[in-house]
C-alpha cells in the first residue's frame, strides 16, 4: 500500500482538484461590505486510491478541517472539483451536485468527528443514533434495522444490548466507537476522520486506531485522516499531506515525509514534536524559524 | 534554613484525597508520595482519571467539597517563608494566601479559565504583584510590562491594555505564565500547559517555561499525559495510575527501562513506538 494512487481500474476513488474555499471578512454596521477574504483552502489538489489512508496534517487554522468539510459538501467550496467514484463505477463531481442529487451519494462517504461528546445526540439512544442513517436513506426498518445496528455494534467492539442506552453511559473511547459504527453502517467506501482520536488517552487511542485498521482491511475502506498529531499519522497513514495557510506544502509517502521532509515548514513541524526519547532533543526555537518562513512568504 | 536547602523543596507523603458523593465515596488519590528538589522538574504523568490533577490541586489546597484531603502531608520548605505544612492549613489561613500565587503558582490547561474576560491582561498581572509584594501601582505596571516582554509578547506595553479574547491561545498561555511567574514563585505547577496548543506553539511555550525556570531558579511540577513532553522537560517522573504512583525515578531510567507493567503498557501505546498494524 505504498505510493499507488490508482484503484482497481486505474482510477482514483477520490480526486480533488483546485479545491478552494474563501470566507469573506465583512465590515461592521448596516452596510456590510467585504473588507477582505480569508483563503481558508487555497487550490488544494490530491488523489486518494481505494483502500488507501491519506493523512491531512497541519496546525489549527491551516485549513485541514475546512478541506475535509468541503469534500463532503458539509460546506460549499468556492471553486474546484471533487471527483468521487461510486461503487457502480460512475464518477461524479461532488461540488457540482445539488442537495437532492447529493443525498443518495452521501451514504458512500461518511465522517467520524473529533468530539465524542458533542457529535452524539444525548437524547437519542445508541441504537437510534447508529441506525439513523439507514432510516434517513430508507434502507432498513423494523427487525432488519435492529439486526443491522446490533451487527455493526458488535463489529466495533460494543454489545447489542448497548443500543438501548444513551451516549452519556459510555466512555470517550466507546463513544468514538459509536461514531464509527454510525459511519460504518452505511457501508461507505470513503470515511473522513476529522481528528477522530485526538480527544482520547493514548491507550484508548491505540485501540481505536487498531479498530479503524481492522475495518479498513475487512471492508476495503478508504480514509482521509485529518489530524494534528504527527505521531498518530506516522503509524496510521500511507501518505501524508502537510497543510499550511490553506495550501498543501508537501505530499509524500509517510516514510519519506518523516525521514526526508522537503519543505521548510514540514521540517520545522517535525522538529517541534517532543520525542519520548530523552536523548532526542526537540527544537524549542521553532518560533524564530517560523517567523523567518513567514518573512520569506511576504517577500 | 541552611539545613532545609539540601532537603527537597516539596515533599508529599501518603497523600489521600476522597470525594464524598451521595452515591458513595470515591477515592481519587490513595497514598501518593513524591518529592521535588529546588530548581528541578518533576513530571506527574498518567491517563485521565489517574489522579494527577487532584494531586496538583491538593498542593494549593484547591480541592473543593465534596472532595477532601483525607490523609498525608504536603511539606513545602520555602526559602522565603520557612517550612509550611500545607495539608494542615485552614481554609482561611493567612499563610495559604501567601502560598497561592506567591510561593507556589499554577498554570492551567485552558488559559481562559485562569484569565478574567472583563479585565485587561495587564491589570490582572499587576493585581498579582500588588497582592503579594509591597509595590506602588506604577511599579506594578512597569514590572508587568517587563514580564510581558520576558514571556515573548510582542509590544508588551500595548498588550498591557488588551483583553484576553484579543489574543490567540498561545499568547494567552504566555500571559498566564507571566502572571504565574511575576511573583517569582519557588514552585510552579503546570497542569497540562500545552495540551490545547499546536506543536509549534507547544515547543515555544515549553521552551519559555524552561528558560524562565532557569532564570528564576524555581522548581516545576509538570502534569501531563504526553511522554514526549515528559522526556523533553522533566528531570524526574512519577507515573500515576488509579490514584497511586506506580513508578517513579529519573526520566532517563523510567522511560528507557520502565519497571512497572503499567508504565510499559503506556509507552507501548505511544503511536511512535507501535509497529504499523
Amino acid at each position: 500500500m505504498t505510493g499507488g494512487t490508482e484503484g482497481m481500474d486505474g482510477r482514483p476513488l477520490l480526486s480533488v482538484r483546485g479545491l478552494t474555499k474563501h470566507f469573506p471578512v465583512m465590515s461592521r454596521g448596516f452596510r456590510r461590505s467585504v473588507l477582505a477574504t480569508v483563503k481558508a483552502v487555497d487550490a488544494v489538489s490530491f488523489e486518494l486510491a481505494a483502500g488507501e489512508t491519506l493523512g491531512l496534517v497541519g496546525e489549527s487554522g491551516s485549513g485541514k478541517t475546512t478541506t475535509a468539510r468541503c469534500i463532503l459538501r458539509a460546506i460549499d467550496p468556492t471553486a474546484g472539483s471533487v471527483m468521487f467514484r461510486l461503487p457502480d463505477g460512475r464518477t461524479v463531481d461532488l461540488v457540482k451536485l445539488t442537495g437532492g442529487e447529493l443525498k443518495p451519494i452521501r451514504q458512500h462517504a461518511q465522517m467520524v468527528f473529533q468530539d465524542p461528546v458533542s457529535s452524539l445526540n444525548p437524547r437519542m439512544t445508541v441504537g437510534d443514533i447508529v441506525g439513523e442513517p439507514l432510516v434517513i436513506h430508507r434502507l432498513a426498518r423494523g427487525e432488519e434495522l435492529a439486526g443491522r445496528v446490533a451487527e455493526v455494534l458488535v463489529r466495533v467492539g460494543l454489545q447489542p444490548e448497548h443500543s438501548r442506552r444513551y451516549p452519556h453511559a459510555f466512555s470517550g473511547g466507546q463513544r468514538q466507537r459509536i461514531g464509527i459504527a454510525r459511519a460504518l453502517i452505511m457501508q461507505p467506501s470513503l470515511i473522513v476522520c476529522d481528528e477522530a482520536t485526538s480527544a482520547l488517552d493514548v491507550s484508548v487511542q491505540a485501540q481505536v486506531l487498531d479498530l479503524l485498521k481492522e475495518l479498513q482491511r475487512e471492508f476495503r475502506l478508504t480514509y482521509l485522516f485529518v489530524a494534528h498529531n504527527l505521531d498518530v499519522v506516522r503509524n496510521f497513514c500511507d501518505r501524508v499531506a502537510v497543510m499550511r495557510k490553506g495550501r498543501i506544502v508537501e505530499l509524500a509517502p509517510t516514510a519519506r515525509i518523516f525521514s526526508d521532509p522537503q519543505h521548510a515548514y514540514t521540517k520545522i513541524l517535525l522538529s517541534a514534536v517532543p520525542s519520548p526519547d530523552p536523548d532526542v532533543r526537540m527544537n524549542f526555537n521553532v518560533g524564530d524559524e517560523l517567523a523567518k518562513l513567514d518573512a520569506a512568504d511576504q517577500s | 534554613m541552611s539545613e532545609s536547602a539540601e532537603k527537597p523543596l516539596l515533599e508529599v507523603r501518603d497523600l489521600a484525597v476522597s470525594f464524598f458523593t451521595p452515591d458513595g465515596v470515591v477515592s481519587a488519590v490513595q497514598g501518593v508520595s513524591f518529592a521535588i528538589g529546588r530548581g528541578r522538574t518533576l513530571a506527574l504523568v498518567g491517563e485521565s482519571g489517574s489522579g494527577k490533577t487532584v494531586t496538583a490541586y491538593s498542593i494549593l489546597r484547591l480541592i473543593q467539597p465534596p472532595g477532601r484531603i483525607t490523609g498525608g502531608r504536603i511539606l513545602l520548605r520555602s526559602a522565603r517563608a520557612g517550612d509550611i505544612e500545607l495539608a494542615d492549613l485552614g481554609e482561611e489561613d493567612e499563610l495559604l494566601y501567601r502560598v497561592r500565587g506567591g510561593l507556589v503558582s499554577m498554570i492551567f490547561q485552558e488559559p481562559m479559565t485562569a484569565l478574567s474576560p472583563v479585565h485587561t491582561v495587564g491589570s490582572q498581572i499587576a493585581e498579582a504583584i500588588l497582592l503579594h509584594q509591597k509595590r506602588t501601582v506604577k511599579e506594578a505596571r512597569e514590572l508587568t510590562i517587563e514580564m510581558l516582554g520576558k514571556v515573548g509578547m510582542p509590544l508588551p506595553s500595548v498588550c498591557y491594555y488588551q483583553y484576553p479574547h484579543e489574543l490567540s491561545g498561545g499568547m494567552r498561555q504566555r500571559v498566564v505564565i507571566a502572571m504565574a511567574l511575576v511573583c517569582k514563585p519557588e514552585l510552579l505547577i503546570a497542569d497540562e500547559p500545552t495540551t490545547a496548543l499546536d506543536v509549534t506553539i507547544q515547543a515555544q511555550i515549553l521552551g519559555l517555561i524552561k528558560t524562565l525556570q532557569r532564570e528564576l531558579g524555581c522548581a516545576v511540577l509538570l502534569i501531563t499525559h504526553d511522554f514526549g513532553v515528559v522526556a523533553q522537560m522533566a528531570d524526574d517522573v512519577a507515573v500515576m495510575h488509579r490514584g497511586i504512583v506506580v513508578e517513579s525515578g529519573d526520566v532517563r531510567s523510567v522511560l528507557k527501562a520502565p519497571q512497572h507493567a503499567y508504565t510499559r503498557s503506556l509507552l507501548d501505546a505511544l503511536p511512535s513506538r507501535r509497529r504499523p498494524a
